[in-house]
């Protein structure tokens, strides 16, 4: 069976100061129709920018689409015309952001901008779409959405906005929808009601999920399968349970312990020494090479590739040569 | 075990705008007769929402905000009530780290100064003197001597954390603020610090304010735990004690709604106890319990009359009907 959504070997480059740098060296990704894929990695790692190719939504320049594909159930995204992008995003793909103030307008009322998204995509009249926007509303739980629907987005709590963004997102029913970090601006309780509530939308609608994130806490109770991302490269991709219980790449190994985690007792927490490489400075080697207690010559000269040759797949050298 | 910090009924208020020319000036309790206690060596984590009025608490306690209630004992003095002259003689004993070392830092200067800068405030010790004890901080916070005299923006965000904890004991304080310290940091970074802050407490014997949002940063790192809810604490317990049997509803609610690795998907994980809304406005707080229209047990008289923090069992707890989740 064929994903419904299959990025392969993608390939995302921009052109900065210090020249043209890598952002995506060939990141391969599926997610199937109901399911949950967890995208996990420190800041900067591509995660955004795999969301953003996705959608059509890489700033070109300074990014291109160096290579690789998206496909869509079977259809090409890479390349694709503007006007289909057009169409099928918020239609068949739809993206929710971390900051849903900054994808708000916040000059007209939240059922307004709802209702607008409907009639991109649906033939249906302005006040049909504006009965529709307030029961999405009511759908995502916010109270009174009949009153609610009026207001600006200023009027509402971070949490309003990011259901006032979920009900546009889903006014289509996807079939992808991907949300990028949705809830690092809130509170823990409405973190919660935001995970329960896309959890909701997917058992109702059936959307395959791409939920981004850098919390592995988040990624046990929602992701179904992870991919761990580092340096513009999935490193490791496998069942949530196996990243989780059996970490293979020592970046994901050390993900997992550095968290001080609730439900887990008390350990030193381990550290990743050093940070992520820039970009630029990145060399023919492994990207972890130098934060890793495992790297010998060859992590230096070569990249490793993603392959099966421990517990699940992963990117490593280390695994690779069974030294750890 | 002696007692570092006594805090009693703290209270901190801010004026809002008049609505209106002649209306009555609106007030907003951040702080509303907040008391704890810390001891030495401790730490004591400030968990709760955005808005609960953990930095107030934290900067009322340090006299960085204007209280307009209470007393703060610090080893016996109320720093309340001394005179500017008399609390400048306890700011080394008192330091500050906050969530964002990238503007807490002063970019124009070189790292070396920043850190000797509250010895050249305060006039400590001669010049060679403040020298050698910046080189011993930096060493101590894990950065290298032929970094002193880079710029802030020549360091990662964990770096810059490091400056500025380096930074806050030149002083040699007994009492460390610290203010979401890793939130701004990515996950590997975090446990760096965490670490650093861990070793500091037990080498040096500092004792922490340590205010997060985070409840997995705050059990790594505390003795003691308070969970802040509108302006108050509605439970303060040891660590084993508020995580293992939290009392109060909400800080049963902030458990259920944080993110563990201990929940998977694959096992059908489906939160238990959910609550919905948001907090209420601190401007007109509900006149009982601020938590019972959010609260899964609220009965009549929670919403009339305000619990008070009360002894029971191994901690304090503010709720009428206290006791476990499932109770
Ligand atoms: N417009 C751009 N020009 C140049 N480089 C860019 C641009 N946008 C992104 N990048 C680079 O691409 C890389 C991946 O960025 P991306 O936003 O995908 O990271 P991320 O994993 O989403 O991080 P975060 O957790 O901080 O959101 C980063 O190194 C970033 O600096
Ligand atoms: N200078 C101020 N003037 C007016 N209101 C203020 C001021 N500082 C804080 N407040 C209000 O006091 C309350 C408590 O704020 P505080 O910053 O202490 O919360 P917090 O728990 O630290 O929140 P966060 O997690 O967002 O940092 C909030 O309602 C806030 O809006
Ligand atoms: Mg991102
Ligand atoms: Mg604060």
């Amino acid at each position: 069976m064929s994903a419904l959504l299959a990025i392969e070997d993608l390939r995302v480059t921009f052109n900065t100061r210090y020249g043209q740098v890598t952002a995506l060296d060939g990141v391969s990704l599926h997610v199937n129709a109901g399911e949950t894929l967890g995208v996990v990695g420190e800041s900067g790692c591509g995660k955004s920018i795999t969301a953003l190719a996705t959608m059509g939504l890489i700033p070109m320049p300074p990014g291109r689409i160096a290579g690789g594909s998206i496909r869509l159930e079977g259809e090409e995204l890479v390349g694709a015309a503007p006007a289909r992008m057009r169409g099928l995003r918020g239609a068949d793909i739809a993206m929710i952001f971390q900051e849903p103030m900054t994808s708000l307008n916040p000059v007209f009322t939240v059922g307004a901008q709802i209702a607008e998204a409907i009639m991109l995509h649906q033939k249906v009249s302005p006040d049909q779409a504006f009965k529709d926007a307030i029961a999405l509303l009511d759908r995502v739980g916010i109270p009174s959405p009949d009153a609610r629907a009026r207001d600006y987005p200023h009027q509402l709590s971070g949490g309003m906005r990011q259901r006032v963004m979920i009900a546009m997102a889903v006014s289509c029913r996807p079939k992808v929808l991907i949300a990028d970090e949705p809830t690092t601006a809130l509170d823990v309780t409405v973190q919660a009601q935001i995970f329960d509530l896309l959890n909701e939308i997917q058992r109702d609608f059936g959307a395959a999920i791409i939920l981004i994130t850098h919390d592995m806490g988040a990624i046990s109770e929602m992701a179904d399968r992870v991919a761990v991302m580092y340096a513009g490269r999935v490193i490791e991709e496998a069942q949530a349970d196996d990243v989780l219980d059996f970490p293979q790449h020592p970046y994901a190994r050390g993900l997992i312990d550095c968290i001080p985690a609730l439900g887990r007792e008390d350990h030193a927490l381990r550290e990743i020494p050093g940070v992520v490489p820039p970009l630029h400075l990145l060399g023919a080697g492994c990207a972890f090479a130098d934060r890793c207690e495992h790297t010998n010559a060859r992590c230096k000269t070569e990249k490793p590739l993603l392959a099966a040759h421990g517990h699940h797949p992963a990117a490593c050298h280390a695994v690779e040569e069974g030294r750890i | 075990m002696s007692t570092l910090l006594d805090v009693r009924d703290l209270t901190v208020r801010f004026a809002m705008p008049r609505k209106g020319l002649f209306g009555p000036r609106p007030w907003l309790e951040a702080v509303r007769k907040v008391s704890f206690s810390l001891e030495k060596g401790h730490a004591l984590g400030i968990v709760g929402e955005s808005g609960s009025g953990k930095t107030t608490t934290a900067m009322a306690a340090i006299r960085l905000t204007e209280a307009a209630g209470g007393q703060v004992l610090f080893e016996g003095d109320d720093l309340l009530s001394l005179s500017d002259e008399q609390m400048r003689a306890h700011r080394r004993d008192v330091q500050l780290i906050f969530q964002d070392p990238y503007s807490s830092l002063n970019p124009r200067a070189r790292v070396a100064d920043i850190v000797r800068e509250p010895l050249d405030l305060m006039d400590i010790g001669t010049p060679d003197d403040r020298r050698a004890r910046v080189e011993e901080l930096f060493k101590l916070v894990g950065l290298r001597p032929d970094q002193l005299n880079l710029f802030p923006h020549q360091f990662s965000g964990g770096q810059r954390q490091r400056i500025s904890i380096a930074r806050a004991l030149t002083t040699n304080p007994k009492l460390l603020v610290c203010d979401e310290p890793v939130s701004a940091l990515d996950v590997a970074i975090q446990a760096q610090i965490l670490n650093l802050l861990a070793k500091l407490k037990s080498e040096l014997g500092l004792s922490y304010l340590f205010i997060s949002h985070d409840l997995g940063v705050v059990r790594h790192v505390c003795d003691d735990v308070a969970v802040m809810y509108l302006g108050q604490i509605v439970e303060h317990a040891s660590r084993t004690a508020l995580f293992e049997s939290p009392q109060h509803p909400y800080t049963q609610a902030l458990l259920s709604a944080a993110p563990s690795l201990a929940r998977r998907k694959s096992k059908g994980y489906v939160r238990p106890l959910k609550i919905s809304g948001d907090p209420p406005s601190p401007i007109n707080p509900p006149p009982g319990c601020a938590f019972a229209e959010r609260c899964p047990r609220a009965r009549d008289i929670c919403r009339k009359t305000p619990p008070v923090l009360e002894d029971r069992g191994p901690g304090r707890v503010a709720c009428h009907v206290p006791g476990p989740a499932d109770a």
